[in-house]
């Protein structure tokens, strides 16, 4: 079975980038029982939307319903998972018993237990594939060497997270925020508490300085990992981050593409050169996370610093005339006429340009593009894929 | 209801004891998180036998998350338990559940993750699985009425006193600080820790680190004096972490009806709150709670 690569999207648009650029899966929430309460913006009607685009491109389509449900929450559960099988979607990714039973009691939707279970075990894995769930999301705590045990033993699939945020909590077990904020946690409310600023105090005697006690932790990059993981056989390999912006989601999805397609060809590059791929659009700090057993002091993030990421996301292509070699841009940042630009297509391909003049869709000669949604037009002797996006080399 | 405690050492047993204590929770020195009094199986055996000599109950505290390499431990151990006479295994990752269920204990579990129990269908779920569920920590009253209406078909317990836990990380924070503060020689496990948010001066959170993580508890401690009249708990939790012994064993007491609520609650009141029982928490991030 060929490794799957699994991306978020927080929108139909996101989602539909995360697919061109590369991702075989992405995961959803619907707006009533998904934790990314912000996120989770996909009506049923959206959700049929994106389904029969990803089922055109044989991709998949999963919807999270991963948080702990109490009692009120389960009003209108029954209808909403008939709802989602009758749409096909290919699995929904769940945590409570409620969700589970119900599931299998009234659907025959695929399984997949949310990482919000933590768990780190085969005997557990096991115990769910027995219960009818097909993947296991195994808990960011697990390590490379744990990974390995278990996948050697499960009857289950696994799913990995490679990237994005961590929880420093085990997941599913934290009310930090609901005792802090009276957010609960573990149904969409989490106010990231963990990633205040704190004091630490031994009997009463201060040990931190000017509240620098941080328990924050860097993003999980895995990049060097990801070869052991497709040695393993692991089912599917998990992106983070359905908050995340679509250059975010195309730049990371695009990076890991290249790697897993390389991987397949034989021809691996350099691990430095998937990671200067993804630092274009990666703004948090990264590290390995457990992949090598305990966390060390480089795991964690002490003086909250935000990495610039090396390149600005300044439109997206909307078309390209073959004939007058003209490029339609829509525009998301600002840019000026003379800037190098570097277009990244969603078949991995690059190119850079440097246009001496920027036009309007009237044909003005612009000396900036400053609208959000404008439409610019600029020269550009090569043929470029719509939906391609375009970066400001800083 | 049974009125459960924690020990800091065998030589005050009998004394919990007459104080109206009528189930010990033992720690285990390896799959126990947060232990108070750590036992190896040996020491584990005396303490048991010296417990069910003045006829009361033991539990086992088994609250680590097991990860794949925990596995043979834990097997290990629920192979000793098997040969004792325990009346409970209080358990944080269902794996154990499953692992004992392998080894014909399933009927002594005690499910207690601290969130996961939350509705009526948990219920229906662990009802015919196990012995007992403990009520997740962050519901309302009213929410685990509803719950304990559903069926009366497991055994129903709150840990509802003392300094309630609310975070667990398999990361060891307080060490991590002191590495990357360069604090040489610097102690990080103990009970002495406590931690302060910058909006939020004055108020000091308790942090725990030991050998599988770091815990942070609420700033307050619970208590439940009332509430346990109202609904049919079969065990009471009662956290000993962070407590002066004294108004430990005053809980103990006042639970078991030889002091009034009210005497303990004018002696120690000033640190107590509800927790959640009386009040609900946000699903979104909405206008109301924004930070």
């Amino acid at each position: 079975m060929k490794t799957e690569l699994l991306a978020p999207a927080g929108n139909l648009i996101k989602a539909k980038i995360a697919l061109l650029y590369g991702a075989d899966a992405v995961y959803i929430g619907g707006k009533k029982f998904s934790l990314r309460a912000r996120a989770s913006n996909f009506k049923l009607s959206m959700i049929q939307d994106l389904v029969d685009y990803a089922h055109q491109m044989q991709k998949k389509v999963y919807v999270t319903m991963n948080m702990v449900f109490h009692d009120e929450d389960t009003e209108g559960l029954e209808d909403y998972l008939l709802d989602l099988e009758k749409i096909g979607v290919d699995a929904i990714i769940c945590s409570s018993m409620v969700v589970l039973e119900k599931a299998k009691a009234l659907t025959n939707l695929e399984l997949h237990l949310s990482t919000q279970f933590s768990l780190t075990n085969t005997y557990l894995a096991n115990y769910f594939y027995d219960e009818g769930v097909k993947r296991v999301v195994l808990s960011r705590e697990a390590s490379l060497e744990e990974i390995k045990m278990i996948q050697s033993k499960s009857k289950a699939d696994l799913e990995v997270f490679i990237h994005g945020g961590m929880c420093v909590s085990y997941s599913g077990r934290c009310t930090l925020s609901n005792y802090t904020v009276l957010r609960d946690a573990n149904r969409g409310g989490c106010a990231h508490t963990c990633r205040w600023l704190y004091n630490l105090y031994k009997d009463e005697t201060l040990i931190s300085e000017d509240f620098d006690f941080q328990m924050s932790s860097k993003d999980l990059e895995a990049i060097s990992y990801i070869r052991d993981l497709l040695d393993l056989g692991i089912s599917s390999l998990k992106i983070e981050g359905r908050m995340k912006s679509i250059h975010y989601i195309a730049t990371v999805v695009g990076a890991y593409r290249m790697l897993i397609d390389d991987y397949h060809a034989g021809c691996l590059r350099p691990i430095e050169a998937y990671q200067k791929e993804i630092k274009k659009a990666e703004n948090r700090l990264t590290s390995k996370g457990f992949f090598e057993g305990d966390i060390g002091v480089e795991e964690q993030l002490y003086n909250a610093r935000s990495e610039v990421p090396t390149k600005e996301f300044v439109g997206m292509v909307k078309s390209y005339d073959k004939k007058t070699k003209t490029l339609y841009i829509q525009q998301r940042n600002y840019f000026e006429p003379g800037d190098a630009l570097e277009i990244f297509m969603p078949n991995q391909q690059f190119v850079q340009i440097k246009p001496k003049k920027i036009y309007d869709e009237e044909n003005v000669a612009l000396d900036a593009a400053r609208h959000p949604l404008q439409t610019i037009k600029v020269y550009c002797p090569i043929d470029i894929e719509a939906q391609s996006l375009v970066r400001k080399i800083i | 209801m049974n009125i459960v405690v924690r020990i800091k050492n065998q030589e005050e047993i009998k004394h919990l004891a007459d104080l109206g204590a009528d189930v010990f929770l033992l720690d285990t020195d390896v799959i126990t998180t947060k232990a108070i009094y750590p036992l190896e199986q040996n020491s584990m055996s005396h303490v048991i036998e010296k417990i069910k000599k003045i006829n009361k109950k033991v539990y086992i505290f088994i609250n680590k998350m097991i990860h794949e390499t925990d596995l043979q431990i834990l097997n290990n151990w629920l192979f000793f338990l098997k040969t004792q006479d325990v009346d409970g295994l209080v358990i944080n990752d269902f794996t154990v559940y499953v692992m004992a269920r392998d080894n014909d204990l399933s009927d002594k579990i005690i499910y207690q993750p601290g969130t996961m129990n939350t509705n009526a269908y948990d219920v229906i779920y662990l009802k015919d699985k196990i012995k007992g569920m403990t009520l997740s920590k962050e519901i309302t009253l009213d929410e685990m009425k509803a719950m304990m209406d559903s069926s009366s078909d497991i055994e129903y317990s709150l840990l509802g006193h003392g300094y309630i836990d609310m975070f667990y990380s398999k990361r060891k924070l307080i060490k991590l600080y002191s590495q990357h503060k360069d604090l040489e020689n610097f102690q990080t496990h103990g009970k002495e820790f406590t931690i302060e948010e910058k909006t939020r001066e004055g108020i000091f959170y308790p942090i725990l680190e030991d050998n599988h993580g770091t815990h942070i508890f609420r700033d307050k401690k619970l208590e439940s004096f009332n509430e346990v009249k109202h609904l049919p708990f079969h065990d009471l939790f009662l956290e000993r972490l962070f407590m002066d012994d004294q108004e430990y064993f005053d809980a103990i007491r006042t639970y078991h009806g030889q002091l009034s609520p009210k005497d303990f609650l004018d002696q120690y009141g000033q640190e107590y709150h509800k927790g959640f029982f009386y009040t609900r928490t946000e699903k979104t991030k909405g206008e109301k709670n924004e930070n």
